[in-house]
Parts: C-alpha cells; structure tokens; sequence
C-alpha cells in the first residue's frame, strides 16, 4: 500500500461526443487539503460524481482509495468505505429536522452504537454552529445553515476524505469567512483529508496546501496556491490569452 | 412520539369506539360494513409504510391484495388446508411478488415503479381470466371455510390485526429504519452519498407493505368465501390511495381513520342513490384541495396540542 490515500489515473469520460473529463491522473495525500479549480464547466463536479461512483468512467481508469480499487462500487458503497462528499447545490433531506438529517448521514456508515448517535448528531451541530436548530426543518433553514448543515452530515459518516464542491457558493462574505474557519478547523482537528472544488481563488488561498486545475477537463497545472495564480495555463484559463484585460476579474480576485 | 401517554390514550379510545360499535348498533350489516372498512385500514397503513415514508408511489396495492386472497382460496379450497395457513401463506406469496416487482424496478428513478406496480395489478387480473381452469376465470374461487364463524367473532379479529398492524408498523417508522425511508422520500442522491443503499431499503419496504397488504387479502378472501379477478382491480389501489391521502401521508395511524371515514361514507351515502358517487367524489376533492396534509392525522396532532401534549 503506497502513502496516498487517493490515487487516480486515466480517468476519463465522455458524455456523447463530450469529452468532459480528459485523462485525469492525481494523488491525494493523507491529511492534505486540496483544491480543484476551474472555470465552470471544467469538470470538477464530474471529476467528483467519478469518485463517488455517481457515473461510472469511461475504460481504463483506476481509482484507488486507501489502496483498495473503488471503481465500479455503488456510491453507498464508496460512502461506507469512507469517502464523504457534499453537492455543489445543497441536497438536505427535505421533510426531515436538522437534527434528524445528520442522524441519516451517521446510519449510513453503519456498525456504530446506535445509542450514541443521537449524542454525536448533537456534538456535529454544536460544533457547525447549528446547536439550537436540532428541530427546526430544514426547508427553513438559510442557505448558509443549510452549507453548515451539509458538512455535518458528511461527517457524521466519519469519512476519511472529505469531497466538498462549491462550500463557498451562494454564500456572503461573512459566511463565507465562518466557513472556512470551520473547514480549517475540522481537518486540524481530525487531520481529515479534504478536497473542496471552488472556482474562485480567494478562499482558496488561505485554506489549501495544493491545487489542481482543471479546464476543458483537462489537469492543465498543479501546485501551491501561490504557484498555481502565476500559472500562464491557468491564467489563460481564466482570463484568456488574446484579451489582456480581464474578462471575468471576480473569478481572479 | 408514541409512548407519549396522550397517544395511547387516543388509540385505546379508538380501538373502544371500534368495538362497541357493533354493540350499540347492532345487526349484521353494520358488522359487515365495519369488518370491510376495517380490512381497508390494513390495506392503506401497508401501503402507506412503504409509499407514505418512502413518497414511492406504489399504483398497484392491489396486485399484492390479490395473490394473498387467491393464495388462500386455493389453498384452502382446491388443496383443503385449514383456512388458518391462508394469512402466513399469503404473507409469503405477497411478499414474493414484491420481490418480483421491486427488483427491476426500485433501482431505477421515475415513474417506473408505479407504472410496474399498475401494470403488474392488470396483467394479473388479466392471467386469472386466461387461466380460467386453474382459477374459475371470472366467477374466480368460491367455497371457502369462514376463519370464525360469528360475524362479530371476525370482525373483532380483524380489528384486532389492524391494531397490531399499525402499531408494528408505526414502531417500524418511528425507528432509525423509518428514518432512512424519509430521508430516501428527501433526496435519494443525498441518501447513497452518505452510505445508505437506497435500493435495499426501498425494496426491504415494498417487501413488508405487501406481506401486510396479502394478509389483508387472505381475510378479505375467508370474509367473502370467495376470490374473484376484481380483487386486482386499479379502483381498489386507487381506492386506497385515496384513502391515505385523506388520512395523511407518513403518518401511518391516519390512514386507518382515511379508510374506516370512506368505507362508512360510502354507506351512508347509499340513500342518496344515483347522486352517492358525486357527493362521494366532491367530498374528496374539497377534503384534498383545502387539507393537502389530509384529514385525520393532522386533526389528531390538533388535539394532542390543545392536550398539552409537547414533542
């Protein structure tokens, strides 16, 4: 067994005549966080819906997780096997309390103490900022308890990696900056391994140690944030060659 | 939310008023219209169970009424069994075809289910026409031995299977079990992302709606003493859905109250001759568009509120 927790490669997928995912390889290591970034419709929500086992890849890819292959396995499969995600537009089991929901994500992962789970459902949300909100449904939360609530969920099912796509988006920056520090604070704490997809820089910057670019569902640059903004791949991503001004300057900021 | 002291209450003054009942007013008739509403309560909780919790939309109850009423006609007729093996028997047989229903269909999304479900209720009604040696065709299976003899006898066993029925059922739902099917009514992606198998559970529930809905079937079968095509009849799924609507959904003790209010309707409004399915269904269309949460189940947390009864 090799010290990444994930690694991938060959990864592909074609959605008709789309090539929406272009022979993606990369590791993870135990306790990184990483960013996947790119512009909309680079890819990363199907570069996670891949890893999850959502849709399955084209031929020849291999994914292994904790060196085990995951390809093929059905998503509660790979849920259970440790690998927690959250979606890019919040899915919160309407009908059901807050309390109630992070409950689901805590039964999934299944062989637990069925007596303690209440307690840690309570803990989670305590420590997400939601104590107080155990009964309320969710349909009425806001969406940035509803983004809140989302990651308690996720780790409830006490996942090794953590795949977060888009925590940040819909969010003002007050919410924005609370979130983050508690992303921060749940790998310091856990040394969870995390990857977030976000395709604007800023919260990057401060919260991941590596980032992989993608555009056109093609890997196109990885390395530190810091690296990666000076990338001329990533560069002309965003901001195109020909035209030197900025045609989307909010995406670069 | 059960063992609350104001629940029990409720149900214990439910299952007194259901059995003095046929004291009060006596007479064979009023049994019989109790025994048949009471076997519809059992119908609706089963297909609320899986349907309410799960918002999988199940449009063919019917077909697992059917097997478990012809289970126990043939059983009890053509092979001569003592008539108290129909309910087990008909509980496996129901639960078989839910097997046979849910396996290609629960993995999918969409309306497949229920179209399944409908179509398989219809081919089924179908096959006992086509196979009329085996089956008697329309006239269907006749000559089955009464489980009780008294009228009042059956009645109250059947009562007394609704009660046992829902309580199960609402234990079941109230449990971590009950909680995924809602969650699974909630987001189906959501549920798999966090490790549960959504198919399993879907059809792990299908599998006990019909165990109960064949039960049901096998009494209705020893109440008639006979089973006929017309068992598998859509109006009879419709029937019961509506039931659970007016009830209210995910509840799983309103639809009791759902069906024993139809039944009771139904009879009451036979004096009113022709116009009977007009008040009928305007009934239901003013209940359904100004209570979309139904009727019983909503009024019942009304009263536990006024009790003083907290979550």
């Amino acid at each position: 067994m090799s010290g990444h927790l994930l690694e991938v490669r060959n990864l592909n997928k074609h959605f008709g005549g789309l090539h929406a995912v272009k022979n993606v390889s990369f590791d993870i290591a135990r306790g990184e966080v990483v960013g996947i970034l790119g512009p909309n419709g680079a890819g990363k929500t199907t570069l996670y819906n891949l890893l999850t086992g959502f849709i399955p890849p084209d031929a020849g890819a291999s994914i292994q997780f904790q060196g085990q292959s995951i390809l093929g396995q059905a998503p509660h499969r790979i849920a259970g096997l440790g690998i927690s995600r959250t979606f890019q537009l919040c899915r919160p089991f309407i009908g059901l309390s807050v309390l109630e929901n992070v409950l689901v994500g805590a039964l999934g992962a299944g062989g637990q103490d069925r007596h303690g789970l209440d307690e840690r459902a309570r803990a989670l949300l305590q420590r997400v900022g939601l104590a107080g909100k155990e009964k309320v449904p969710v349909e009425v939360l806001s969406y940035g308890d509803q983004r809140r609530l989302e990651i308690a969920r996720a780790l409830a099912a006490r996942p090794a990696l953590l795949l977060l796509d888009e925590p940040f988006a819909g969010l003002g920056s007050g919410e924005i900056d609370d979130l983050s520090a508690l992303i921060r604070q749940v790998h310091a704490d856990e040394g969870l391994t995390v990857m977030l997809i976000e395709h604007k820089l800023r919260e990057f910057m401060r919260l991941v140690d590596r980032v992989i670019a993608l555009d056109f569902g093609e890997v196109i640059a990885e390395g530190t944030p810091e690296a990666i903004v000076q990338h001329p791949a990533v560069i002309e991503a965003y901001i195109g060659r020909d035209n030197p001004i900025a045609a989307e300057p909010s995406h670069a900021a | 939310m059960f063992n609350k002291p104001v629940d029990l209450a409720g149900a214990a003054a439910f299952i007194a008023f259901m059995a003095v009942l046929p004291l009060v007013f006596t007479g064979n008739y009023l049994i019989g219209v109790l025994t048949v509403s009471v076997i519809y309560g059992i119908w609706a909780v089963s297909w609320d169970f899986m349907s309410g919790l799960t918002g999988r939309e199940n449009f063919g109850h019917s077909l697992f009424i059917g097997v478990g009423a012809y289970t126990a006609g043939f059983l009890n007729t053509t092979l001569g069994i003592n008539g108290w093996w129909s309910l087990p028997a008909a509980m496996v047989m129901a639960v078989l075809f839910a097997l046979l229903m849910g396996l290609p269909t629960l993995r999918l999304k969409g309306p497949y289910f229920a179209l399944a479900m409908l179509s398989g209720a219809v081919i089924m009604q179908r096959l006992m026409l086509i196979f009329w040696e085996q089956t008697g065709g329309e006239e269907g299976i006749n000559g089955l031995t009464p489980l009780i003899q008294s009228q009042l006898g059956f009645y109250y066993f059947a009562l007394g299977v609704l009660v046992a029925t829902t309580a199960l059922l609402m234990a079941l739902a109230r449990s971590h079990w009950g909680l995924i099917l809602r969650a699974i009514r909630g987001d189906e992606a959501t549920c798999q992302a966090a490790g549960i198998n959504v198919t399993y559970y879907k059809i792990a529930s299908l599998m006990i709606s019909a165990a109960f809905a064949g039960a049901g079937g096998a009494m209705y079968a020893h109440y008639q003493l006979q089973v006929s095509p017309q068992l598998f009849a859509v109006v009879t799924s419709i029937t019961i859905i509506t039931m659970v609507y007016v009830g209210g959904m995910a509840s799983i003790y309103g639809p009791v109250g759902g069906a024993i209010l139809l039944v009771l309707l139904t009879e009451l409004l036979r004096n009113f001759g022709e116009w009977r399915l007009m008040i009928y269904s305007c009934t239901l269309i003013l209940i359904l568009f100004f209570l979309p949460n139904g009727l019983i189940a909503p009024t019942w947390r009304r009263v536990r509120a006024s009790l003083g009864a907290k979550e």
